[in-house]
């Protein structure tokens, strides 16, 4: 009984070194695992971000007063804005907006001075709705720094009672989208380096034969597939080390969490993503079609998982949808543990769900199992 | 070149095609999926982000602003009845954002009249979640902000707290009116289509075309092509113009789909979109050419195609606007061919533009199809 438990391991262990070494020397594999992280890292923290900057926008400011140039200073310090333009009319104002060449029109009304003394300021913003997420960011922005400037106190006969309302960002004082983005650096990537290995990698496989040739070998199936994921598993923890240190060093965006739970965590999603894989790789006669496949998966799951977008925010179907990908999952749970500082109880859910699903990936390869010498 | 050994040549490979089903399957459905699926998942809607609501001092005008909010389509309320109850809920990211009014908010207020401190209500966001609570802030701080203007004729001020300077309580604030035009339901899904169209033409295209040429060259038939008298530019457009056919073919399907179950349609012309739509193909099946006519296994080919297609799109003013980058991106995102086709892209859908203000993009966009054509037929020749 020992004896044969120590085959077993000796074989899983040459297994693996020969899948390691063949790893070794996929320069496309190698490409991939470090180009990616360094590509999705400039891409997420630095170049992408849905916060407004250098916002064209104009004012038709038909008061001329004191007040209203300087409410368009305040705006302006917001620093979102570029250099207000001037607008002499209504209409010019309107087609600019229509030409998509300002995103904020500001008309400030003849009386405004007067209307700013007696309590009763107010400023007309148009914004071009072609793009309505940004449209309704900057028209927040514009609103809510008109309501905060201070005008005419002195003016002011009783003074009603001031309320404050106070904004705190848990986790991400300036609520950047870097946080959120790189969160889910990790994620992507072993998305990506999972379903690569294990689909084109199995059936480029059988394509040249040598999955045959591993069949004829003494080793057994389970030594084969413990031995093919020895080296994929390291691999995935490597692109992981390396998907939170980049952000640290680059942005100074650590995880807030425990390390372990993260490293613990990851296991079954690895597990559920190379299971689908192996899964993909078994419904593909050729790479062309396991390449679709996996574009077909991968694609979505970037989407659909909320890794990219918040999920909160998708029509019901689709939502659902995603919480079918591990991926969704992942990044659940992964948000907790980076970003908000959590632990291995806070991931249960989503460590289960990740299990479960790694689980049915084996009983559908199963079911799906060729016989041995097709 | 001779047009007869064109013309052999795409019948050649429209035959190859249609002995290949699977491949056809894929030709259509996976952009016709890609665009169903990011015109109508991505939703620009801000609705339903969980809110919780402490209210403690449960007076009339607390009261008012929780209506306010239960009622508004942007937030799904959930009261809680103890703070530290709320707190777990947004640190779980169970909620995305919550406000707490104190219990001694009245009395804050009554204070405050007298000189005191202002009264304070606190809005918390889980930043984690950062895109959601940047969505939220604005509906969150407004309806609140608006709230207490009308019932209580209070003057709000806006603090933040970890701000440098934080601006507080004020007097005398101005209002304002919003209007969103051209938008007024502001749909977010012609924006996202038009944008969608060039995610599928850039990305989509040059993978497909990447992959199924690559496995030709394995295949060998590639090499049997070169040694036939056909020139380069004859295989090149031999292959390029029939799948060529098929993605305009596809932009067609697409923009019925997207009419039909999105409801977008360009406003412009909608002929001189497909015709710009399907010369961009031409420049994507260029590069995938290049790619696979560089790559030694079709893995190899989709890495290339993917490692350059993720910038590509990404800079190219899809998802994310090219406003909001720093200006060094912001060039590099000029000299992309998706990013001139995304801008005209949304120039036809949503402004209804034509001809007339688009020429210098379509210029653009030609030279750069040329461009690649010659790079494609030049790494043929050198391959030979």
């Amino acid at each position: 009984m020992v004896k044969g438990l120590r085959t077993m391991w000796t074989n899983v262990w040459a297994v693996a070194f020969k899948e390691g070494a063949l790893m070794r020397r996929d320069k496309v594999l190698i490409g991939v695992s470090v180009v990616q992280p360094i590509m999705f890292l400039f891409l997420f923290g630095v170049a992408l971000t849905s916060k407004p900057a250098n916002v064209p926008w104009i004012v038709l400011d038909q008061s001329q007063s004191s007040y209203s140039r300087r409410l368009i200073a305040e705006v302006q310090a917001s620093g979102y804005f570029l250099p207000a333009r001037t607008v002499a009319s209504y209409d010019d104002g309107h087609g600019m907006l229509h030409r998509g060449e300002a995103l904020a029109l500001v008309v400030v009304p003849h009386d405004f001075h007067r209307d700013v003394l007696r309590g009763r300021g107010e400023v007309q913003i148009l914004l071009d709705g072609a793009d309505p997420l940004s449209a309704a960011r900057i028209g927040a922005y514009i609103r809510a720094i008109a309501a905060s400037v201070a005008m005419g106190r002195e003016q002011l006969a009783a003074a009603p009672a001031p309320v404050e309302l106070r904004q705190r960002f848990l986790f991400n004082h300036t609520l950047d989208d870097r946080h959120f983005l790189l969160a889910s650096l990790a994620g992507m990537l072993l998305t990506n380096v999972t379903l690569s290995l294990a689909a084109f990698g199995l059936v480029a496989e059988r394509e040249e034969g040598t999955y045959e040739q591993m069949l004829s070998l003494p080793t057994t199936p389970l030594e084969i597939v413990l031995g093919k994921l020895l080296p994929t598993v390291f691999l995935c923890y490597a692109v992981l080390v390396l998907a939170i240190l980049l952000p640290g060093l680059a942005f100074g965006i650590w995880p807030a969490g425990s390390l372990f739970a993260l490293a613990l965590f990851t296991l079954p999603f690895v597990l559920a993503s190379l299971g689908l894989g192996v899964f993909v790789s078994t419904l593909a006669a050729t790479v062309a079609q396991a390449i679709f496949i996996s574009v077909f998966f991968i694609m979505p799951s970037f989407v659909l998982s909320g890794a990219m977008m918040p999920h909160q925010l998708m029509p019901d179907v689709p939502r659902h949808i995603g919480a079918l990908m591990p991926l969704r999952w992942y990044q659940i749970g992964i948000r907790r543990i980076i970003t908000r500082g959590g632990g291995l109880d806070d991931v249960v859910v989503p460590f289960l769900a990740l299990s479960g699903f790694f689980a049915l990936m084996l009983v559908f390869i199963r079911l799906r199992s060729r016989p041995r010498l097709a | 070149m001779s047009l007869r050994r064109l013309r052999t040549l795409i019948l050649r490979e429209i035959r190859a095609t249609l002995r290949d089903p699977f491949t056809l399957f894929v030709l259509v459905a996976v952009p016709l999926g890609s665009l169903l699926a990011f015109g109508f998942v991505v939703s620009t809607e801000v609705e339903g982000i969980p809110l919780g609501v402490f209210d403690g001092a449960r007076s009339e005008l607390s009261r008012r602003i929780v209506a306010e909010l239960t009622t508004h389509p942007a937030f799904e309320a959930r009261s809680y009845v103890r703070r530290d109850e709320l707190s777990s809920a947004l640190i779980n990211g169970d909620i995305g954002v919550g406000i707490i009014i104190p219990s001694d908010f009245e009395r804050a207020r009554a204070r405050s009249a007298s000189g005191d401190e202002p009264a304070q209500i606190q809005l918390l966001y889980d930043g984690a979640e950062a895109v959601l609570a940047a969505n939220a802030e604005g509906f969150l701080r407004g309806i609140t902000a608006a709230a207490l203007r009308e019932h209580a004729g209070a003057d709000i001020g806006i603090a933040r707290v970890e701000a440098a300077a934080s601006m507080t309580a004020a007097g005398g604030g101005v209002g304002s009116s919003v209007r969103v035009l051209f938008n007024p339901t502001l749909d977010g899904r012609p924006y996202m289509v038009a944008g969608t169209f060039g995610f599928v033409l850039s990305f989509l295209t040059t993978l497909i075309t990447a992959v199924s040429i690559v496995n030709e060259r394995i295949g060998g038939t590639f090499e049997q092509l070169q040694l036939t008298p056909a020139t380069s530019l004859e295989i090149v457009l031999g292959k390029l113009l029939p799948l060529g056919a098929v993605f305009s073919f596809d932009v067609l399907v697409m923009m019925l789909a997207a009419s039909w179950v999105l409801d977008a349609w360009p406003s412009g012309s909608a002929l001189l979109f497909w015709s710009i739509a399907s010369f961009y193909v031409v420049t994507s099946l260029a590069m995938g050419l290049i790619f696979s006519a560089t790559s030694a296994t079709a893995a190899e080919a989709v890495q290339k195609t993917v490692l350059f297609s993720i910038p590509l799109v990404q800079l190219s003013g899809f998802v994310y606007p090219i406003r909001n980058m720093p200006e060094p991106v912001q060039w590099v995102s000029m000299i992309l061919p998706a990013t001139h086709f995304i801008n005209v892209s949304r120039s036809i859908y949503l402004r209804g533009e034509g001809v007339a203000e688009l020429w210098p993009e379509m210029l653009v966009i030609v030279g750069f199809g040329i461009a690649l054509v010659v790079l494609a037929r030049r790494t043929l020749e050198s391959r030979e």
